[in-house]
């Protein structure tokens, strides 16, 4: 077997955490979000980490830092939105141009995997495209997501419908699932029409007749799209504390809720609520609430509530 | 900086040890390039405020030849009233830049812009009143009502005249390509789209050149301007078109960012009003105990509320 990581997103939405990494290199709890996912795979399965060229940089200086020395960066030469391979077409590519014949572990980057993906792969049936699902309680949630209607046995997929307007199951995929090598050539065939659409693929295994499998989980997990998606996380991860990279500092502050300070951050006189920062950040004599703040910004005399702030920001009351 | 390169250059190939023949070519030459490596809207706004002074004390010269006649007059001599008008110029000029009328980018078309330049000019006869009466105590009785009222019209009247037409040519030289004032446009709405075809119809200095929205559209371009892509293009954006101004046009949540990039760059920030969910536009910055706020107020229509 052999995993793919999809992680060629510009993720737009996150802006302007994003502006200059991708979404699996954004910290959550203290390190990358990538690498809480790597960390769950087997020691020698090949990760192919499939990016963009716009972010080709910050993976670089990741992967520079980064244990996951089995990792290899593939690079998709696009620089927009627009030009973008669609997340299928990525991985039908690679298969192509790797002539790739093992199982394929396909993940998404953006993506908090709370339980085991390694007894996710114990559950694989040889042969038979596994699904790693997740009840997500809330039909109307589940509208923005590839929804599983699970057949009765509680094994087998019924039916796939991707981001369905009347979700008839709150079960939805977690961008986690094992495409198997002799499938391999549906998914590059299906991908020609449809690049973009992951989720469809499974869709187009049942259309011919060939059998899905889901397992159903119930540990935390989160797909990091957007601003509240990714305070959550961090609030489920950190829960009610503060969490201290290297060398930051927090003095007379009040914390409620989790607040996460990146390495050499440091906050004095100030009140803190679900407030997450990244390095080398300034914060004095400041009330903030549900913010973000990239690395070196530098607050003080400020009050600010829902916000991300673009690396380097500078804010003083004079 | 690139686009001055050419001036630059022409500067180092200045050589003032050269034969006095050439030395005048010489100072000619540098007077050219000082002037060409000047940024465009510096050298108007110092070509504005020279003939500004100019004008100043030609339309008084002139008040003076239409009250006294067309002489020499030696009961009323021209040269104390030349000097006094000549003292009297650069405080009327500092004024006059108090009201901001030197702004490039100010449409000199509007009312209140002329009443601006009428307080101007009516400090102005204020101002020479006192430093004629004050200089040549002996001559004031030839300074007659008439001539002040005249004056005042004159300067009023002629200033005016004078914006106006160089309104014009201000418009035409700072929109000459490349264009002096690069403007990026965030956030494609009606509002945004209104406010590129106004400024493209009235040639504002301001040139719209690229649009970015963080919603992201199918539309590729509003009258003419490409729409470059989402945010996340910003710094690109920025760099690439070397933008001097940037019009907020939609996403409030952004403001912070873009008024970040703004100030990183130096670039100005203009925010529209329905941003913020204003579109009365009667809106004004105002100061609460030294603090600026924007104040939208209910219509009134009281003859009295003009005070409030």
């Amino acid at each position: 077997m052999r995993a793919f990581l999809l992680a060629g997103g510009f993720a737009t939405r996150l802006w302007p955490l994003t502006e200059k990494r991708a979404k699996p290199l954004l910290p959550l709890a203290g390190k990358p979000l990538i690498d809480h996912v790597l960390e769950q795979l087997p020691a020698d399965l090949p990760v192919t980490v499939s990016v963009n060229v716009a972010f080709q940089e910050s993976f670089a200086h990741w992967k520079a830092q980064s244990k996951h020395a089995n990792a290899e960066i593939l690079v998709e030469q696009s620089r927009k939105d627009t030009e973008k391979l669609g997340a299928l077409g990525a991985v039908a590519q690679w298969i192509t141009q790797q002539r790739i014949t093992d199982d394929v572990l396909l993940l998404t980057g953006d993506n908090y995997f709370g339980f085991s993906i390694q007894n996710f792969l114990q559950q694989y049936t040889p042969g038979t495209p596994l699904i790693a699902a997740f009840d997500i309680k809330d039909p109307k949630q589940a509208q923005g997501f590839g929804t599983i209607v699970p057949d009765g046995d509680g094994k087998h997929v019924a039916a796939f419908e991707e981001k369905p307007a009347h979700p008839q199951s709150s079960l939805v995929s977690t961008g986690l699932s094992v495409l198997p090598a002799i499938h391999l050539p549906i998914v590059e065939e299906y991908a020609r029409q449809k690049p973009d659409n992951v989720g469809g693929i499974f869709e187009e295994f049942l259309r011919k007749g060939i059998p899905v499998e889901f397992r159903a989980y119930t540990e935390p997990w989160f797909d990091i799209g957007s601003f509240e998606a990714y305070l959550e996380a961090t609030r489920i991860l950190v829960g009610n504390r503060v969490h201290l990279g290297h060398g930051a500092a927090c003095e007379k502050t009040t914390a409620e809720g989790p607040v996460v300070l990146g390495n050499h951050s440091v906050v004095r006189n100030a009140t803190l609520r679900n407030v997450i920062m990244f390095e080398h950040c300034t914060v004095e004599d400041c009330v903030l609430t549900d913010c973000i703040l990239d690395d070196h910004c530098v607050l003080k005399g400020i009050d600010l509530s829902r916000q991300m702030l673009r690396e380097g920001t500078i804010l003083e009351r004079k | 900086m690139g686009r001055y390169k050419a001036g630059l250059l022409m500067e180092k190939s200045c050589n003032c040890r050269a034969p006095v023949s050439y030395r005048r070519y010489a100072i000619h030459d540098k007077l050219r390039t000082t002037l060409f490596c000047m940024s465009r809207p510096r050298f108007l706004l110092l070509l504005w405020l020279l003939s500004d002074l100019l004008l100043f004390v030609g339309l008084y010269t002139l008040a003076y030849f239409m009250r006294v006649g067309w002489i020499l007059s030696s009961n009323f001599p021209l040269r104390p009233f030349l000097i006094s008008s000549l003292l009297v110029a650069p405080i009327w000029l500092l004024v006059l830049g108090t009201t901001r009328t030197f702004a490039l980018t100010r449409n000199q078309r509007t009312i209140r812009n002329a009443a601006y330049i009428a307080y101007a000019a009516l400090v102005g006869v204020a101002l020479f009143t006192l430093a004629f009466y004050f200089r040549y105590k002996t001559s004031f009785q030839g300074v007659s009502r008439l001539l002040l009222l005249e004056a005042f019209i004159l300067t009023a009247g002629g200033t005016w005249t004078w914006h106006l037409i160089f309104d014009l040519l201000r418009r035409m030289a700072l929109r000459r390509s490349p264009p002096s004032f690069p403007t990026l446009i965030v956030g494609l709405t009606r509002e945004s789209k209104t406010l590129i075809r106004q400024l493209n119809q009235h040639r504002n200095p301001l040139v719209p050149v690229a649009i970015l929205d963080g919603q992201g559209t199918k539309e590729s371009e509003i009258d003419g301007v490409p729409v470059c892509g989402k945010l996340d293009r910003l710094e690109e954006t920025l760099q690439q078109k070397e933008i001097t101004h940037l019009v907020q046009c939609s996403t409030l949540e952004q403001s912070l960012n873009l008024l970040s990039a703004c100030r990183r760059r130096g670039i100005t920030y203009i925010l529209l009003p329905s941003v913020l969910g204003i579109v009365e536009r009667d809106e004004h910055v105002e100061s609460l105990e030294g603090l600026p706020v924007t104040v939208v107020r209910p219509s009134r229509t009281a003859w009295y509320s003009f005070f409030f």
